[in-house]
């Protein structure tokens, strides 16, 4: 049977070795740091013991629970205001273009997705600052200086800036899939555009919706840049308490405990999303 | 014995809770064309799979030449299959489709090419030799497909339902290349389709199966006269089958009471039993029209309508009862019988040409 | 009539809302010519000084090497292991299947601190981080993702037949692999690479946490950031979104993705 080794051979070379590699540098890693969220450090080093002290000192300070709060909040109504802002453009986009326009919308959409965030939310700061390109717009018209930089719209821009093209990118994959029929009978029906959108495209791709809805909170609650950069920092996120806590004093314990909350706040939006978005079906 | 190629010996394939072949056994000769026949779901592309090797039989065993195949797998068998999308590799030009099959076996470049050569002029591909599969007809790639398979000279060359996707004319002209193909190589053909016309025009012997079981095994023409039973009978389609019950048995006929009338019936190989229900079929090609003192059995049909196929007219008509009664004679006979739609017909045929079927199953 | 207003309605909406995504790549590329230090209206002088300051700082320099250094092994072995992921996903069927598509799939939903804070810790454990070698396992995880969600694309397109095909000609399942599921990935194959290392050239996050002093581009862009209000940055910005840009359209005319993007009724 050595003809079967080299079959199994293959087999197992294929599935082991991505599987090897995520579990040796991801799941691994991941693992660890829930590790040491229960170590401490002793004279700036880890220490191998098992204590709470991390998880104890940490959600009882106020500073986590403002941050916790904050980065929540603000995560939400960044994914219900992307998705807003996200289902005219996502609509117009599936059904009111040409094949030729909706190709090049759509090449527009994927292309920031893939170039530097970094210097993308930077550069809202040419538009946002006192004396940036909004303001100077705005104030030959008699409007004092708006404060927009350095306040949590900033911030909001920011994430905008961040999710916007993955959201109206999932909810137009969503609307394509949409019998076309569907939407010529509702016409026929003498529906409105507006009833049209809310009572048959909605309903038709609520599982799109939930799933942009859900990247867009994931994104955003991760997200360190915009609120440093925009937002000015003064009311930090929960990134950015991971990041101040690792540069002062290499409290990685406490960080991971953080990042652990963090990931469960995720995990659990996930779940409740996806069993919304998929209730009733199969 | 040793004209046995291939034995398919009580083989069953079993997917979950579907069983997809049923104890099938198979005696497949040298150098015949054997087509293997019935509708969707009835197993034969399974069955065909399995002697590829691309499925594994749950039980039961497969041997070509006595070596056992079982275990084996695709690539150490040597039965080249065409598949019915052709699967030909979009990537590569006909000429490297054609060679593939010698390409791995290892065939140094130079023999490869001239062998592949050979076929390409064979089936006249020399012009399209460094064309992408692609840019062919539908004809065209049906050739390529077959000098793949060929090229290796194999002893066995298995079909998946080839000509489904042609047009009448084309596949008729296929179906030519089949046959004159199969004869000058010599080497064995195995068919599997779902269309009678294509089956029986080109195979030495046919399969019939269903809901994987086989049904009947013969020559077309056998199969035809001489349908094992009443699943193969509606499936060839050109017979007329009536229930009677036996009320007398003698000299190798059987009298029955219908509910046309008392009728007779060859029993031919059949063991029938006195006061036994049973079902017999007449050919609709032996059935004779407008014979009013006709001294065998006949009844009287309606004609309903009529359809011409080449120089045949097929009748259809209902007899009393409301079941249909399907004829078959050649245009200048229907011609010149000068029949009207409506009219009530005297149909009737000998003895011989009725046949008792075997107990159903 | 009220379906044509919300029809061109819908459209200059979309065009509003395609303005302000693209803005801060617009303006980034503006001011990077601007004379003024300070980015505001009206635009001053045009000038490359900025360009010039930017190819001529060493450390930058350092670091566009170091990030072509660093990307261009991610992008490989990336697509490697993303087509084994897809391949595997495609044909074979196990225990656990699952929970294996979500360990490949996971690493983009985990923000980028959490990724990078774990690695830091991790790698630094078994001595591997602050050096280029930590940059490149994490973003080879990092990446691994979008070369098997793209090449899992392309797989589900191909007719089942075609292996089946070369086992028939006596192709075991190396040789099927080789010359027939590969070559027919091929575009896929070389989209993922080039993908991959866009997603690596761009990567920052992760990066800064472990990379220590050997930084790359995007991790010097964060220094800087962190600096004084310059707009070397824009110029930096703009070198860097170009590329990306270049290696995304690249991919994207390399793989097709624009024919294939139909809606359901006109799918042929």
């Amino acid at each position: 049977m050595n003809i079967n080794i080299n079959k199994v051979a293959l087999r197992w070379s294929l599935i082991g070795a991505p599987l090897l590699w995520q579990l040796m540098f991801f799941a691994l890693p991941l693992l660890f740091l829930l590790v040491i969220s229960f170590c401490s450090v002793q004279n700036f080093q880890l220490a191998a013991d098992f204590t709470f002290k991390n998880w104890s000192t940490m959600l009882g300070r106020d500073t986590f629970w403002s941050a916790y709060n904050y980065t929540w909040a603000l995560a939400l109504a960044t994914a219900f205001s992307a998705s807003l802002f996200a289902l005219p453009a996502a609509y117009s986009i599936s059904f009111h273009m040409s094949q030729r326009m909706r190709t090049i919308a759509i090449i527009l959409l994927v292309i920031p997705f893939f170039t530097s965030y970094l210097v993308r939310a930077y550069a809202w700061q040419i538009f946002l600052a006192d004396n940036g390109v909004i303001n100077a717009l705005l104030s030959p018209l008699g409007f004092s200086t708006i404060s927009m930089l350095n306040t949590t719209f900033g911030s909001w821009v920011g994430y905008l800036t961040l999710c916007m093209p993955l959201v109206i990118l999932i909810q137009v994959m969503g609307m394509m899939q949409i019998d076309p029929s569907l939407i010529q009978a509702a016409r026929n029906l003498s529906a409105g555009p507006f009833r049209c959108l809310f009572e048959v495209v909605i309903p038709s791709i609520k599982a799109s919706l939930v799933v942009a809805w859900l990247f867009a909170f994931i994104l955003t609650f991760g997200d360190f840049v915009s609120p440093t950069y925009l937002g000015g920092g003064a009311s930090p996120t929960l990134s950015n308490l991971i990041i101040d806590t690792v540069k002062s004093g290499q409290q990685w314990p406490r960080a991971a405990v953080v990042a652990i909350a963090m990931i469960a706040t995720l995990v659990a939006t996930s779940l409740a999303a996806m069993a919304y978005a998929y209730k009733g079906k199969k | 014995m040793e004209n046995i190629l291939i034995e398919v010996d009580r083989v069953t394939k079993r997917f979950g809770d579907y069983t997809a072949v049923t104890q099938t056994s198979l005696s497949i000769e040298r150098g015949e064309f054997l087509a293997i026949m019935g509708s969707s779901g009835c197993g034969k592309t399974t069955l065909l799979r399995m002697l590829a090797g691309l499925e594994e039989p749950s039980t039961g065993e497969i041997r070509l030449d006595g070596v056992l195949q079982n275990g084996l797998p695709a690539w150490e068998r040597e039965l080249p299959l065409v598949w019915q999308s052709l699967a030909l590799f979009p990537f590569l030009s006909v000429l490297d489709n054609v060679a593939f099959g010698l390409k791995m076996r290892g065939v140094p470049k130079a023999q490869r090419h001239a062998q592949t050569w050979v076929w390409l002029k064979k089936l006249e591909l020399e012009e399209f030799a460094h064309r992408n599969v692609a840019q062919l007809s539908g004809g065209q790639r049906q050739r390529v497909a077959l000098a793949r398979a060929l090229v290796t000279e194999p002893k066995v060359l298995l079909l998946d339902e080839p000509l489904s996707a042609l047009d009448a004319h084309l596949s008729v002209r296929m179906q030519a290349l089949l046959r004159s193909l199969q004869r000058e190589l010599g080497i064995t053909f195995i068919y599997v389709t779902h269309s009678q016309s294509e089956a029986f025009s080109m195979a030495d012997r046919v399969v019939v199966m269903s809901r994987g079981k086989v049904e009947q095994v013969g020559a077309p023409k056998d199969i035809y006269r001489h349908p094992a039973n009443r699943f193969v009978a509606e499936f060839i389609g050109n017979v007329n089958i009536f229930k009677g019950r036996i009320e007398g048995l003698s000299n190798g006929v059987a009298t029955l009471q219908t509910s046309l009338g008392r009728m007779t019936a060859s029993i031919g190989d059949v063991s029938a039993r006195l006061g036994a229900e049973s079902d017999f079929f007449v050919n609709a090609d032996q059935i004779l029209l407008n014979t009013a003192d006709y001294p065998g059995n006949s009844i009287k049909a309606k004609l309903l309508s009529y359809k011409f196929v080449g120089n045949m007219v097929t009748l259809y008509l209902e007899r009393e009862g409301g079941e249909e009664l399907k004829v078959t004679l050649p245009e200048p006979a229907y011609d010149s019988a000068g029949l009207k739609i409506g009219d009530l017909i005297c149909a009737s045929w000998p003895t011989v040409s009725a046949h008792l079927f075997p107990e159903s199953h | 009539m009220i379906w044509k207003i919300t029809r061109w309605g819908g459209r200059l909406y979309t065009l509003f809302v395609f303005l302000v995504i693209l803005a801060p790549l617009v303006a980034s590329l503006i001011f990077s010519f601007n004379s003024d230090r300070f980015p505001s209206l009206p635009l001053k002088e045009f000038t490359t000084e900025w360009y010039l300051l930017t190819f001529t700082d060493p450390l930058v320099l350092e670091a566009l090497q170091r990030s072509f250094l660093v990307a261009i092994p991610v992008g490989l072995l990336s697509t490697v292991l993303g087509f084994a992921a897809a391949y595997s996903d495609y044909r074979y069927s196990f225990r656990g299947k699952n929970l294996f598509n979500l360990l490949m799939m996971l690493p983009p939903t985990i923000p980028a601190v959490i990724m990078g804070l774990a690695m830091l810790s991790y790698l630094s454990r078994i001595n591997l981080a602050g050096n280029v070698y930590s940059i490149f396992i994490s973003h080879v995880v990092i990446s691994l993702p979008f070369a098997m969600a793209l090449i899992r694309l392309r797989l589900a397109q191909m007719d089942p037949s075609l292996e089946e095909a070369a086992w028939n000609l006596q192709a075991n399942s190396a040789q099927s692999l080789r010359y027939v599921v590969v070559p027919y990935c091929a575009q896929s194959l070389f989209a993922a690479f080039l993908i991959t290392t866009a997603v690596s050239f761009d990567e920052f996050a992760v990066a800064w946490f472990v990379s220590g002093l050997e930084e790359t581009v995007p991790v010097r862009v964060l220094v800087f950031l962190q600096g004084q209000v310059s707009p070397r940055i824009n110029a930096i910005g703009t070198v860097v979104f170009a590329t990306s840009i270049l290696l995304v359209v690249l991919a994207m005319a390399v793989s097709g993705v624009g024919k294939s993007i139909r809606p359901k009724a006109t799918d042929q």
